[in-house]
């Protein structure tokens, strides 16, 4: 179902997913007040200036929480099972949701919350598909 | 308790709950009249003496919400010309808190006399994934997560996981307190599962669904309906009622929208909700006779037990499995059996934690469950994805 928040919002959308389908992460940033905001917003929720950007992310976070989906999903995930998603922190004071690549195991027992993870796109068709962050485990 | 309280001072005089389970026969307008009648019944009212009707809203059926909305329940309950007033108020699983405080402050600066909250749900009857689709859906973020495939399962799993983490509590030790619920619902016979017994060993040999929450820690939807009535202290001594169930203390905190967006997962909003409430109704968690605090999955209840101070940081899970919180332990805890045994009625199971509240300070709960002596109950409700947490300190006193 779509919302009345759908018309419009590319100004907030779009380069966010631009950068994803490129490769890359961005976090919406406040030129007024200088922080950094995630999920992209209308208005800067720190000081309400509207004069927003988006500037390039670093590339290593930690990880909050993860939880790992093995039976049962939202409708058009089914063949994506088992996948996991996670809660990760940024330096400079961002978090938002990502997905979790599996593991040299092939599974997510690797991972562990407040342990490091970084920044790395799945491929052009997937992220054209489904625009999110994926991290996974250092090295 | 002989606080002669004021005339004004808003209180709880009835209620009614039509059983949770699976009832595909029993009609949604049919239950909302049904619990309506049994909790005004219950509070020594007759139907006409109702002027306001407060909605819970259901989750289930659009168009049975536009019913709601749209005064379907007066013309059900014969009060039309009669009534004053009724509106829905919704902030999913929080919503009979809010909608508590709503009804207290109408009563008491006298915008109502009598107040009728009711509450119905057919989450048992619908088709299931229809609902766990409904629930992806809506109160995700869909510009910002809803493509990362997050089911509702996830998001009690996100939770879950950080609070193991924090706290150190063991898988066995998270199953411990749903088996706890299961004790209570045993002895209730409006709970889905009053004739199933749970073990822990039961627990853990079920399939892990989202890891680390296993098939036997997932909340299973169900229909219910529960119905409080609340009126002015004054008018219940008139009434020649001898027990009332005032409202102590209040106090909530809406920690965030997306999940992705709460700061500490294994904590949630409870403390910084606690304070508030503590500090009005004037004592402390340690006076507390009972606690029923919303419960869809094992975290959010240990996470609303440390939070509002009912147990140590951390150690709640644990206490869960020591038996603390069962019949017949320290603190008897979602004597109802909680949205994990008793079922989980949507927007509903928080009205049936509430419900359960006033029923054991009114003292009518039953031989079997009824917790001798219990005078203040700590309540407390969340909604969405946990975005807030809704404290509400209750006291049986003498009218």
């Amino acid at each position: 179902m779509s919302s009345s928040n759908d018309v419009g919002m590319e100004a907030l959308t779009e380069p966010y997913y631009e950068a994803l389908r490129r490769g890359e992460l961005v976090v919406q940033h406040c030129k007024a007040c200088d922080r950094q905001i995630m999920y992209p917003r209308h208005l800067c929720p720190f000081c309400y200036a509207d004069d927003l950007d988006f500037v390039a992310a670093p590339t290593t976070g930690v990880l909050h929480s993860f939880a790992v989906h093995r039976v049962g999903s939202p409708t058009g995930f089914e063949e994506d099972l088992p996948y996991a998603v996670g809660v990760v922190k940024l330096e400079g004071d961002v978090q938002f949701l990502a997905r979790l690549w599996p593991d040299a195991d092939g599974d997510w027992g690797r991972y562990a919350c407040d342990a490091e993870v970084v920044f790395r796109a799945a491929d052009p068709a997937e992220m054209e598909r489904r625009p999110v962050p994926w991290f996974g485990l250092p090295g | 308790m002989s606080d002669k309280g004021r005339d004004t001072e808003p209180v709880f005089i009835g209620i009614g709950e039509q059983p949770s389970g699976r009832y595909p026969n029993r009609p949604f307008m049919g239950d909302l009249v049904r619990v309506g009648v049994a909790a005004v019944k219950d509070a020594g009212l007759t139907m006409g003496d109702i002027d306001t009707i407060l909605l819970i809203p259901c989750l289930h059926s659009p168009a049975d919400q536009a019913d709601l909305v749209f005064s379907r329940v007066v013309e059900e309950l014969g009060l039309n010309k009669r009534a004053k007033s009724q509106y829905m108020v919704h902030s999913g699983g929080s919503t009979s808190d809010n909608t508590i405080r709503d009804a207290a402050g109408l009563i008491e600066s006298g915008h109502a006399k009598n107040v009728l909250v009711l509450q119905a749900e057919k989450w048992g009857s619908a088709p299931v994934k229809d609902m766990i689709d409904m629930l992806t859906a809506n109160g995700i973020p869909r510009e910002w997560e809803k493509q990362s495939g997050l089911s509702f399962n996830a998001v009690g799993a996100l939770i879950q996981r950080r609070y193991m983490h924090d706290s150190g509590s063991t898988p066995e030790d998270m199953a411990s307190v749903c088996v706890a619920l299961r004790e209570w619902a045993n002895l209730n016979p409006n709970a889905m599962y009053k004739d199933k017994k749970l073990t822990v060993e039961q627990v853990l040999a079920s399939k892990m669904i989202t890891d680390p929450i296993r098939a036997m820690e997932c909340p299973m939807l169900a229909d219910g309906a529960c119905a409080l009535v609340l009126t002015s202290r004054g008018n219940a001594r008139k009434l020649g009622q001898e027990r009332v169930v005032r409202i102590a203390g209040s106090g909530g905190c809406v920690s965030h929208y997306s999940i992705g967006q709460e700061r500490e997962l294994g904590v949630l909003g409870w403390e910084l909700a606690g304070v508030e409430a503590y500090e009005t109704a004037g004592w402390g968690p340690e006076d507390a006779d009972i606690a029923e605090i919303y419960d869809s999955y094992a975290a959010v209840l240990t996470s609303g037990m440390e939070g509002l101070g009912l147990a140590p940081k951390g150690e709640a899970a644990r206490m869960f499995a020591r038996g603390e919180f069962s019949p017949g332990g320290r603190l008897p805890t979602n004597t109802n059996g909680g949205l994990l045994s008793a079922g989980h009625t949507g927007v509903g199971g928080g009205t049936a934690l509430l419900t359960e509240g006033v029923r054991q300070l009114l003292g009518r709960a039953g031989a079997e469950r009824q917790v001798e002596g219990a005078t203040r109950a700590v309540c407390g409700g969340s909604g969405g994805t946990y975005m807030d947490s809704q404290v509400l300190l209750l006291e049986g006193v003498s009218a």
